[in-house]
C-alpha cells in the first residue's frame, strides 16, 4: 500500500461506518470534524470523503435493513424527494459559504438535534394492534416476536426537514440522517428502527447527488476517500447486523450524546 | 409479517452488485497503488444509488404504481441534473 496513513484511514472509516449503520446517520457527522480536527484534511476533501462514504454505508446497510422490514419504500421515496432537490441545491451552496460559517452551520445542526433526541428518548412511536390500519405511508414492524403498526403523522414537516437535511447534506458532507431521524422518530410517529433504516435507505441518494458535484469541481482526494470507504463498506454491514440488539433507547441516547460533543468540538473549531 | 417483496430483492441485488464491484476496484487500486482503479471504483460506488433508483422506477411502473413510480422517476432526474452539473464542471467519465 503506497500511503502510510491508508490503515488509518480505513480504521477511521470503519468506525464511522459501524456507528453510522447503528443510528441511520451514514457516519458523516463523526467523519468530517475526524478528518479536519484531527488529521487536518482541508474541510472540502473530508466532505467530499464523507460523501463517499456515507454512499457506502447507506448502500451497504440498506442490503440489511431491506430484508428486515426496516426500509418504507413509499416513506423513502416521499422523503427523498425533498432531500434529492436539497442535496443538488446545497452542493452548489457550498462553494458561497466561508469554512468558519460551515462549520458553525454544522455545530449549531448537531447541538439542536442532540437535545431533541436527549429530550424524546423514552417514548415510543408504535401501536400495539398488529391489525391497525397504518394508512398510505405507514407501515409494520416485528420485534421480539410481535408485529407493531406504526403511522406517520405531520409528513408536512418530514418533508421540511428532508429538504432541509438535503441541503446540509451538500454543503457539510452529511447524508442529513442526524436531521433526518430525530425529525421522523420524534415528530412524525416513526420507530426508531425504521426511522434509521428508511434513513439510511435515503441518505446514499442524498450523498450521491450532492458527490457529483464534488467530483466535478475536482474535490475528491481518490486515495484518501478510497481508504476510508474500504473501511466504512464492511464495518456498516457489521453495524447493521448489531443494530437488532441495542435497545431503541440505549441507540437515542448514544446518538444524542455523539451529536452534543460534536458539535461542541465543531463549534469551538469554527470560532 | 412477510419477507422481502421481489422489488425489495431487486433492490438489494442492485446494491449488492454495486458494492461488490466497487469495493473490488477499491481494494485493488489501494494494494496496487493504481490511480485509475481508485477512480473507476469511486464513480462505480457514486453511481450504486442511481441504479437502486433506476431499479427501482423500473419495478414501480411494472407494479403501475403510477404515483411512487412518478416520484421515483423524479428523483432519477434529480440525480441526472446533478450529474449533468458536474459533468459542466469538468466531471472526466
Amino acid at each position: 500500500m503506497s500511503d502510510p496513513t491508508a490503515p488509518l484511514l480505513i480504521l477511521i472509516g470503519a468506525g464511522t461506518g459501524l456507528v453510522g449503520a447503528l443510528l441511520g446517520i451514514g457516519g458523516g457527522v463523526f467523519l468530517v470534524p475526524l478528518l479536519t480536527l484531527a488529521m487536518g484534511v482541508p474541510i472540502r476533501t473530508a466532505i467530499a470523503a464523507s460523501l463517499i462514504a456515507v454512499i457506502a454505508t447507506a448502500s451497504a446497510s440498506a442490503t440489511v435493513n431491506i430484508n428486515r422490514g426496516l426500509v418504507n419504500l413509499r416513506l423513502g421515496l416521499t422523503l427523498e424527494v425533498a432531500t434529492s432537490i436539497g442535496g443538488l441545491a446545497g452542493g452548489v451552496a457550498a462553494s458561497l459559504l466561508t469554512q468558519r460559517q460551515l462549520f458553525v452551520v454544522f455545530a449549531a445542526t448537531l447541538a439542536a438535534m442532540g437535545l431533541v433526541m436527549a429530550v424524546r428518548a423514552g417514548r415510543r412511536n408504535v401501536i400495539r394492534d398488529p391489525d391497525a390500519d397504518p394508512g398510505m405511508l405507514g407501515g409494520r414492524l416485528q420485534e421480539g416476536g410481535l408485529v407493531y403498526v406504526y403511522r406517520v403523522r405531520r409528513l408536512g414537516l418530514g418533508l421540511v426537514a428532508s429538504l432541509a437535511a438535503g441541503a446540509i447534506s451538500g454543503l457539510l458532507g452529511l447524508g442529513g440522517g442526524i436531521v433526518k431521524v430525530p425529525v421522523l422518530n420524534a415528530f412524525c410517529g416513526i420507530p426508531f428502527r425504521v426511522a434509521a433504516g428508511t434513513s439510511t435507505f435515503v441518505i446514499g441518494v442524498t450523498a450521491a447527488a450532492s458527490a457529483f458535484v464534488y467530483y466535478g469541481r475536482g474535490d475528491i482526494v481518490f486515495p484518501l476517500t478510497a481508504a476510508i470507504a474500504v473501511g466504512a463498506l464492511p464495518a456498516s454491514l457489521l453495524g447493521a447486523h448489531l443494530s437488532d440488539r441495542v435497545r431503541a433507547r440505549s441507540l437515542k441516547l448514544m446518538m444524542s450524546g455523539v451529536l452534543i460533543v460534536v458539535g461542541a468540538l465543531m463549534a469551538l473549531e469554527g470560532s | 409479517m412477510t419477507g422481502p417483496s421481489p422489488l425489495e430483492r431487486a433492490i438489494e441485488t442492485a446494491l449488492t452488485a454495486g458494492l461488490a464491484v466497487s469495493s473490488g476496484l477499491l481494494v485493488g487500486g489501494l494494494l496496487l497503488a493504481r490511480p485509475e482503479l481508485l477512480r473507476w471504483g469511486t464513480l462505480l460506488l457514486m453511481m450504486t444509488p442511481v441504479a437502486r433508483v433506476a431499479v427501482m422506477s423500473v419495478g414501480l411502473v411494472h407494479k403501475r404504481d403510477w404515483l411512487f413510480a412518478l416520484i421515483s422517476l423524479w428523483i432519477l432526474a434529480v440525480l441526472g441534473s446533478s450529474l449533468f452539473v458536474a459533468l459542466r464542471m469538468g466531471l472526466r467519465i
